[in-house]
């Protein structure tokens, strides 16, 4: 049995990995990755840009944050000497009676930040710091980038793509007859069927969890990275790795069973999606019956939606307590491995009737 | 163990269209042709043998194994669909290995069997071509190296000689005569009659998803009596026997040929008319050869389905 388990994998691998059908699943996995890159290669040329103007007009950090509102512009040059840019505007003053203002801009970088100061009539009235990336800021970001699009459309479609196509695939295609005349056990043809767009998925949507994870913080400094790393990085990767591939394992199982299950399995697909949205407006018990409830515990890092959201939205969202790591995992183990049971079921009654789908 | 394939009043039902229904059967080793129209149901009766579908009702036993125990059926059954339709991106070596080691054979033993199998349907030349380039011959030629390669006992093959050329189809018509020869079954489907009548061994025939006639071709035609069986005699005096016919009763029709060469006999009872025949040879009359001329599949099929043809 496991030899033969071992030849549907072969025979599926190949065409999961090598399917023309399939460049798509690619995209959605390695696109963020390549959006991070390019943010990665805007920010080392803008911090590139900032280190060649502090150059050009040297200025300290400290200088630059001992200034405050409502300082006179004498007072800003005395500090921080020069700006790299400056710009003076006459404006026209609606308010108060009319009449006219000077409003100037002047820059000045430390090679890391930013300083605009905003002078209206000769006083500063605004100050604004523009901070360089950082890896606490940009974890965030892609902790909600994982959570929101990642896991809840890239994953979820590349499972659709992948688990989908393994039976109702072959079933369009009229090849699945090829391999319910191999003696085998029906559900040790599933078993390696499930297993071959495991291994795919992990490996494909794992690989772009690392490579979005490589690209985001490529800009930073080795000194940061390494100290990252050996704080919560380290800690951090493993989870997002682990949360790629148990959202494989339980999205592959339900997609396989719908595949098996369904003539038309997009449907059952479109529904399982529309759950998984509306996770975060659904009661408290409901919430729990979900893929993405479970995997959003595991996240390192909690990404909360609150703050975009309007205020009846804040108040359509309900808290469920979010499970421990171990109740998480094992949960969706134990759904996943539930499913594919049921799937065995099914797959020994399997019939070829191409005719009809 | 038997050797046979048997159906026991076997029905099929696809919702409310009807596959096949009440077929009982016992097919022996050989050549067996699965005859009938389109939609008569010899599909649905490979499928059923096959384990690819399951019967609403009834039981079949393929040399003794239930085909809903696909790890024991498939060592013995080889099934070449009329699907033509193939796992994407494999070449035509690596189709026939692949699946041969879905059946756990090491590499060695499938790299073996599917050489043989390949070289048996004559292919090794084009063996390490993609399939999607083959034409529909070749493709239908890998497709029974496929079927073939893990030796089994029993050979499905559902309309296995379209789309080959007249010097192929011989060969495999040989290569089907050669597996019976050994003792397998090798049951075929086909809807081309003369094709059938070329290779049979013993048919089946279906029409509406029922089983109207099975056996020898010649024992199914003695068993319409309604339908008089046509002889084509050669004799040099074809006045003097038509006459000697006529005075059989169980002679209907003895028609003078055009050309003087002959005699077109009618009957209603084979035996009585063969002995009557031997008396009137022994009795002087000079036959050339004697043919009969509706004992055939075609013939059959037309008595029996009419115009449902």
């Amino acid at each position: 049995m496991r030899a033969q388990i071992a030849s549907v994998l072969r025979l599926e691998l190949r065409k999961t990995f090598f399917s023309r059908r399939g460049l798509w699943i690619y995209v959605l996995a390695f696109a963020p990755a390549l959006l991070y890159l390019i943010h990665a290669i805007d920010v080392t040329r803008d911090h590139e840009h900032r280190q060649a103007l502090a150059a050009a007009h040297p200025v300290a950090t400290e200088a630059l944050s001992s200034i405050k509102q409502g300082m006179s512009v004498e007072q800003l040059f005395s500090a921080a000497g020069e700006p790299y840019s400056s710009r003076t505007i006459t404006q026209g003053r609606r308010a108060r009676g009319g009449g006219f203002r000077d409003l100037a801009i002047y820059q000045y970088t430390d090679g890391d930040s930013d300083f605009t100061f905003v002078v209206v009539d000769g006083q500063i009235e605004r100050i604004n710091e523009q901070d360089r990336c950082n890896l606490q800021k940009d974890s965030a970001i892609f902790a909600t980038v994982f959570q929101f699009f990642y896991l809840r459309l890239a994953v979820f479609f590349g499972c659709v793509g992948i688990f989908m196509n393994l039976i109702r695939g072959e079933m369009l295609d009229k090849s699945l007859h090829f391999y319910l005349l191999a003696p085998m056990r029906r559900e040790g043809l599933l078993v390696g069927k499930y297993l071959a767009g495991l291994i795919a998925s992990v490996s494909i949507f794992v690989v772009g969890t690392l490579l979005q994870i490589a690209a985001l913080s490529w800009h930073f400094d080795p000194g940061a990275v390494s100290a990252y790393l050996h704080g919560p990085g380290w800690g951090q990767i493993a989870s997002y790795v682990g949360v790629t591939a148990l959202a494989c394992a339980g999205y592959g199982s339900i997609f396989l069973a719908a595949g098996l299950l369904f003539r038309n399995p997009i449907l059952p697909a479109a529904f399982v999606l529309l759950w998984e949205s509306i996770n975060l407006f659904l009661p408290a018990a409901l919430k729990k019956i979900s893929v993405i409830f479970y995997l959003q515990a595991l996240c390192p890092v909690v990404a909360s939606p609150d703050r975009d959201l309007s205020l009846f939205q804040r108040l359509l969202i309900s808290s469920a307590e979010p499970p421990r790591a171990w109740v998480a995992v094992t949960g969706l183990l134990v759904v996943t491995a539930g499913v594919l049971v049921f799937s065995g079921f099914r797959a020994r009654r399997l019939e070829i009737n191409y005719g009809t789908e | 163990m038997t050797d046979r394939v048997v159906f026991d009043n076997v029905s099929r039902f696809y919702g409310e269209v009807l596959g096949v229904n009440r077929v009982t059967l016992s097919i022996p080793p050989g050549i067996t042709s699965l005859v009938g129209p389109n939609g008569s149901g010899k599909t649905t009766l490979m499928n059923l043998m096959t384990g690819l579908v399951r019967p609403t009702r009834g039981a079949i036993r393929v040399l003794d194994v239930p085909p809903d125990a696909p790890e024991r059926l498939c060592h013995l059954v080889g099934y070449a669909t009329q699907f033509d339709s193939f796992p994407k991106g494999l070449t035509g070596y690596e189709f026939v290995y692949s699946f041969l080691r879905l059946f756990g054979y090491p590499h060695d033993r499938c790299v073996k069997q599917a050489d043989g199998a390949i070289a048996r349907v004559r292919m090794t030349e084009a063996s390490n071509r993609k399939v999607a380039g083959y034409s529909k011959g070749m493709r239908q030629r890998i497709k029974l190296a496929q079927a073939l390669a893990h030796d089994p006992r029993v050979l499905v093959l559902d309309e296995p000689l379209n789309g080959l050329d007249p010097l192929v189809r011989n060969e495999t018509i040989a290569l089907f005569r050669e597996m019976a020869r050994e003792g397998r079954h090798v049951i075929v489907s086909s809807h081309v009659l003369h094709e059938v009548d070329q290779i049979s061994d013993q048919v089946i025939l279906l029409s509406n998803g029922y089983v109207v006639a099975e056996g020898q071709i010649q024992s199914v035609r003695g068993e319409i009596r309604d339908q008089p069986m046509q002889v084509w005699i050669r004799c040099g005096r074809p006045g003097a026997l038509a006459s000697k016919l006529f005075e059989l009763d169980h002679v209907v029709e003895a028609r003078l040929a055009g050309d003087g060469a002959g005699v077109l006999v009618k009957t209603r009872d084979a035996d009585r008319f063969y002995n009557a025949l031997n008396r009137i040879a022994l009795d002087g009359v000079d036959l050339e050869g004697v043919t009969p001329v509706d004992d055939n599949v075609n013939a059959v099929y037309g008595y029996l389905i009419g115009e449902d043809r």
